[in-house]
């Protein structure tokens, strides 16, 4: 569920942060982003030393079954009689480079889409409005689930159903920026100069957009380590024997006795996801170009809910006040 | 959430609420209809044979069995026909015939989902219950360490992989110390309430019957905690933010300034005027978990809406994933219009339109 | 085969269900009234905890297990088994005579029995129960009527007659789907012997059968009530005041339940937890009836170079069974052919790891290191065995064998659409018998179901094909079993199969006598009776 609500709700939080984060001291910040690269550090080269650091093979059935910790191997063994450390540390290596894709396809193909329907407007507008209505109107999980029944279940084509459920997000904000940043000042005057269309999405619109975009992916990227593992536990992701941290707990279910074979993976999850939570909540401050601009301009209180009567804009993420987001040139 | 807002702002005066309703009734069928198509084709596509499943060995070697289960599903059809077919009888309100169960999809949808409606329901009143104290407290105190604490402990919320977190508390509240009783949604020695809302808190309470209440709560305790952390992280932060822009306002500020208690202010002013966001996120948040409990629903086998998709699904029972397409379609739908018609209500600046 | 009966303790079988019946007191009224005698009872309430695979109260569309267990205690068949002994049907509601050419099977219908509703059996009743499955062509059941003939010949004689001679008939008749049912009843609430029967309901309901037990409550998807049949005049009467069968879909909840006094009897516990409960329960565990192997398509269409024995038998030889067998729990047993050691005709030993024979069979099946792909449905254990796990043994184990295999595993609806239609190269499955006969583990020959499913015909193997033949339309059981036992052993020589496993079945008890394992109806609650 976790995927599903995110994603509504990182739209949603990124409006409310542009309005409220104006009032908040440096130390909100820094030391969680700290802690966050720190910990994210730590797993990144976990994942690029496993294959030396790991005391076996992953896949290597040598020791004897489910063995609790310690008594051959730090972490235990599992039913197959496999390492738990080994696997643990190679599980790194595939979640989060996966996880990393699915963020920035996702990303790319939201943005352009958003992009396109915002500045072209009319009928395009209004079709992909709908479609993006469709995909956000079905639950995350559930058409993932029929994506991979559909495609056989690998952990590709479960990235490629992250990618499917996760870029109207993208789409949304894109295309409030976008239709917003269109009727700014500066973007008019470069058509009345005479540049294509192209060129004033290209350096007038895009390099705008990218902020809260950013942001959103950074947020997203811990959200596509839940989703991914979550599918896998559910055995619709990673397939075996692949070391990956879902699919070993759902490995500890039919093992309950076996604690040891479900604390650590959930716990390799949680803190690696965390780290990008935290890392992604205080990138936002810094790079969201609103926030800053509100910053600078602390004290400067808007009115409560109030919000621009733009019909047919459905975002959550929009800026509502234009005026606010001055060029930045 | 998208439709939410865009009622919110509009502001266009003086169109009727029916007319306002019979417009969103005609999107909301387009998007019913497009969520239909999607589901069939997806599902149609897939490689495989339900027929077969369904069937097992033995019966899937008599081909008059073969035969007759195909012409029952309409098999034997093309596909625009059967979709045809489908639509044409879901008009009528038949939702089809489950191939896995060989029971009306409308039969067992109407028990899968009110489990899940149960739990989703107890899960957002708790969740927003905690969300409210932490979310109010962090921006009452922004910028001081009760604010910072809050932040992580929403942030470590929202990280936390629910269906780790299900077969921990399992294990340890179930297996291991026995407070919490084990899965589904009642103890085996007892006999489901009669029904009447397919919730059975409300079912037994209606009976009269406590101890099947009572039964029935503590089964809820395990996979609402479960589900209450990821939207209390959600929720707080969201409250958080809510209360810091009403705390800017000048009639906050005016109000403290006559000197009116910070508890009177809090709950007159700050969560009133707050309310229309949570309110929409409480909307989505609820409508989320109600199709996304998937994973959570597996562990502690809890027969709802996430259960019931995941077995239409890895089993190829078209209209079951069919029936569970819609419904979440629905809830999807119904949820918006809820949440926008309570903007209507609450907010007198917003005018339906 | 017989199952070992572990472990013994008189529990407290009568104070937990008397407490059960203290927690269901409040629970619903209806419940606790007729709970209330327990005490004067033959046996109180029997607790049985199983996950349920239920579809119907119907004997004649019910062909899952669940459904059997239910239903065998409320209908008799012409003939049944007892305990655990599947090998030879013993007589039921009829003696049975069969003529020199196997084909005529005459039934006579023990006197004076009858129905729950006090009316009399005769032929008439039986020959309708048959018709009307016959007729049912959408019934998972109709299958085991296809192809037999039934006539009454008087009030209490029924014959059968088929076109081949026809051994495994006495199995088939004891299948629940083939219980004989009250004609007159069922007749009365819409049963029809041809398509257009529509008595389902009313027996989802009500029982009709000449049982010990009858239908009290019927829930496909809680439970199922079952209380003496007052009219039962058999030599096997109902032991317990009441028998509840709940679907209790988690084996950690039936673990639970057992050891808390809250249920007698766990249907559903893998041998891990089995071993788990220590001494103060019964524990039955022993082979299933199901075989899990591995099938190498002998079609070259399909399998290419590799689609020959040799490949089988390099793979056959280069498993460790017993390290395989590890991963199963107590009770299951290697599998020594395609017919299961609880069979007639099932081979004494099974395959030993032989690495040389292996590499010399590999050498002359022309594999090329190239990596295959094993396919197998992963969202069906069998007697607590995943498959993923299995797999992934079989993988290493390949793989130290120099035979490189790549696992894809997909949900049985998905997969078992290549492995029906005979596309899968490479493929772990399971086969249980139809009914319990070692005929039932013919179809692996070639041009058999199984066979066809792996691209084997009967000019690949024209020998065994003989086999087939010979132990199907055997007329005299000694020359029938060798026949089976030469068609076993064939198989492990040149088949395109790898037995691996026979997954156990375990139960677990306290207070409770007569638990064993049946492949026809798991267990014979008719059987059960408080322990001394």
């Amino acid at each position: 569920m976790s995927a599903q609500v995110s994603r509504m709700s990182r739209a949603a939080d990124a409006r409310v942060s542009r309005r409220s984060k104006r009032r908040l001291p440096a130390a909100w910040r820094s030391p969680l982003a700290l802690v966050g690269i720190v910990i994210a550090g730590a797993w990144f080269l976990a994942a690029i030393l496993a294959p030396w650091i790991a005391p076996y093979d992953p896949l290597a059935q040598g020791l004897p079954r489910l063995t609790p910790p310690g008594e051959y191997s730090v972490l235990g063994t599992d039913v197959l009689g496999r390492d738990a450390l080994s696997r643990l540390l190679h599980g790194a290596r595939v979640t989060i480079p996966l996880a990393g894709v699915l963020v920035v396809c996702a990303m790319v193909l939201g943005t352009i889409i958003g992009a396109v329907a915002g500045y072209i407007g009319g009928w395009v507008d209004e079709v992909l409005g709908r479609l993006t209505d469709l995909f956000m109107a079905f639950p995350t999980v559930i058409l993932a689930m029929v994506i991979a029944a559909a495609l056989g279940p690998s952990l590709y084509n479960a990235v490629l159903a992250g990618i499917v459920v996760t870029w109207p997000m993208y789409a949304r904000v894109t295309r409030s920026l976008v239709m917003s940043l269109r009727s700014q000042n500066f973007v008019i005057a470069s058509r009345l100069l005479g540049y294509s269309p192209w060129r004033s999405m290209g350096t007038d619109i895009l390099p705008n957009v990218m902020g809260p975009v950013l942001v959103l992916a950074s947020l997203e990227v811990g959200t596509a380590i839940l989703l991914l593992t979550g599918l896998s536990f559910l055995g619709l992701g990673a397939q075996p024997p692949t070391a990956e941290w879902g699919s070993m707990i759902s490995g500890a279910m039919q093992n309950i006795d076996a604690w040891w074979l479900g604390v650590f993976p959930g716990l390799a999850i949680l803190t690696v996801v965390m780290a990008f939570n935290f890392i992604g909540d205080s990138l936002r401050d810094v790079l969201d170009p609103l926030s800053s601009a509100e910053r600078q301009g602390a004290g400067s209180a808007v009115g409560p809910t109030t919000v621009n009567a733009d019909e047919g804009d459905p975002s959550a993420a929009v800026p509502s006040e234009p005026t606010e987001q001055e060029a930045p040139r | 959430m998208p439709t939410a807002t865009k009622a919110a702002r509009s502001r266009s005066t003086g169109s009727a609420l029916p007319r306002y309703l019979l417009r969103r009734l005609g999107t909301s069928i387009v998007l019913l209809f497009g969520v239909t198509l999607v589901t069939f084709v997806l599902t149609a596509l897939v490689p495989g044979d339900p027929i077969a499943a369904a069937l097992g060995e033995g019966a899937i070697q008599n081909e008059a069995t073969v035969e007759a289960y195909r012409e029952r599903y309409g098999m034997d059809r093309s596909l625009p026909e059967r979709y045809l077919l489908y639509l044409l009888a879901l008009v009528q309100g038949d939702l089809g015939t489950s191939i896995r169960t060989s029971r009306p999809v409308l039969e067992e949808l109407s028990t899968a989902l009110p489990a899940t409606v149960e739990v989703a329901f107890a899960a957002i009143v708790v969740s927003l219950a905690v969300a409210l104290v932490l979310g109010t407290i962090a921006a009452c105190r922004a910028g001081k360490v009760s604010d910072q604490v809050v932040r992580v402990v929403s942030l470590v919320g929202l990280s936390v992989p629910t269906f780790w977190l299900a077969i921990m508390v399992y294990r340890l509240f179930f297996m291991q110390l026995g407070w919490a009783p084990g899965s589904g949604r009642l103890s085996p020695a007892l006999n489901p309430p009669p029904r009447i809302t397919g919730l059975y808190l409300v079912d037994f309470a209606l009976d009269g019957d406590p101890v099947g209440f009572i039964d029935a709560a503590a089964h809820l305790v395990l996979p609402v905690v479960v589900l209450s952390l990821f939207t209390i992280g959600l929720l707080t932060r969201f409250i958080r933010s809510s209360v810091l822009e009403v705390l800017s306002t000048d009639y906050v500020r005016a109000a403290r300034a006559k000197g009116l208690s910070s508890r009177r202010v809090i709950v007159g002013y700050l969560l009133r005027g707050a309310s229309l966001p949570i309110l929409t996120m409480v909307g989505v948040a609820f409508g989320a978990l109600l199709s996304g409990t998937v994973l959570v629903e597996a562990v502690f086998a809890w027969p709802g809406l996430g259960t019931y998709a995941y077995y239409a699904a890895i089993n190829l029972d078209l209209p079951a994933v069919m029936g569970v397409g819609l419904v979440v379609g629905v809830i999807y739908v119904v949820i918006n219009l809820v949440v926008d018609l309570l903007y209507g209500v609450l907010d007198p600046r917003v005018r339906l339109g | 085969m017989s199952a070992p009966r572990v472990r013994r303790t008189a529990a407290l079988f009568l104070a937990g269900s008397l407490a059960l019946t203290a927690c269901s007191g409040g629970n619903t009224g209806a419940q606790s009234e007729s709970d209330d005698d327990t005490g004067q009872s033959t046996g109180g309430t029997l607790v049985i905890d199983t996950a349920f695979s239920l579809e119907t109260g119907d004997p004649g569309r019910n062909y899952v297990p669940t459904g059997s267990t239910v239903l065998h205690p409320l209908y008799e068949t012409l003939l049944t088994f007892e305990g655990d002994d599947e090998s030879e049907p013993v007589p039921g509601l009829a003696t049975m005579e069969v003529n020199d050419d196997a084909t005529e099977f005459t039934f006579t219908l023990e006197e004076d029995r009858v129905f729950s509703d006090g009316s009399a059996i005769d032929a008439d009743d039986v020959v309708f129960s048959f018709e009307r499955l016959q007729g049912m062509e959408s019934s998972k059941a109709n299958h085991l009527v296809v192809g037999i003939e039934i006539e009454k010949v008087d009030d209490m004689t029924v014959r059968i007659t088929t076109e081949e001679p026809y051994l495994q008939l006495p199995a088939i008749v004891t299948n629940p789907a083939l219980s004989i049912l009250n004609s007159e009843a069922v007749e009365e609430n819409g049963g029809t012997t041809d398509d257009s029967d529509e008595a389902e309901e009313f027996l989802n309901g009500t029982s009709v059968g000449s049982g010990p037990y009858q239908l009290e409550t019927f829930d496909l998807t809680s439970q199922v009530v079952l209380v003496p049949n007052d009219e039962y005049n058999g030599d096997q009467p109902a032991q317990f005041e009441r028998v509840v069968i709940r679907n209790v879909s988690e084996a950690a909840t039936q673990l639970t339940n057992l050891r808390g006094g809250d249920s007698h009897l766990a249907l559903d516990l893998s041998g891990d937890q089995v071993a788990e409960l220590g001494e103060d329960f019964d524990i039955t565990a022993g082979p299933g009836a199901q075989t899990i192997f591995l099938l190498v398509n002998q079609d070259e269409g399909v399998f290419g170079d590799l689609a020959n024995p040799s490949f089988a038998e390099a793979v056959r030889y280069a498993l460790d069974y017993d390290s395989i067998l590890e991963l199963a729990g107590d009770g299951a047993a290697q599998a020594t052919g395609v017919i299961p050691p609880m069979f007639l005709g099932a081979p004494e030993e099974g395959v030993e790891q032989d690495l040389d024979r292996a590499a010399e069979a590999l050498e002359e099946s022309g594999y090329d290191g190239e990596t295959l792909t094993l396919r197998f449905p992963n969202d069906q254990p069998i007697g607590g065995v995943d498959f993923t796990t299995l797999a992934e043994r079989i993988q290493s184990q390949l793989a130290e064998a120099e035979i490189n295999v790549d696992l894809a595993p997909a949900p049985f609806a998905s997969e078992i659409d290549p492995y029906v239609e005979g596309t899968a190269d490479f493929a772990m499955w399971y086969w249980g018998p139809d009914f319990a006969d070692s005929s039932s583990f013919l179809p692996f020959g070639p041009d058999e179901t199984v066979g066809t499913r792996s691209g084997w015909t009967a000019d690949d193997a024209p020998d065994i094909a003989d086999l087939v033949t010979e132990a199907r339309t055997a007329t005299d059981l000694d020359e029938r079993e060798q026949a089976f036992t030469d068609y076993a052993t064939a198989m492990q020589e040149e088949g395109p199969f790898v037995p691996l496993l026979v997954p156990a079945r375990s139960f677990a008890s306290s207070g409770v006598d007569g638990v064993t394992y049946n492949s026809n109806w798991t267990i014979d609650i008719a059987e059960l009776s408080p322990a001394d």
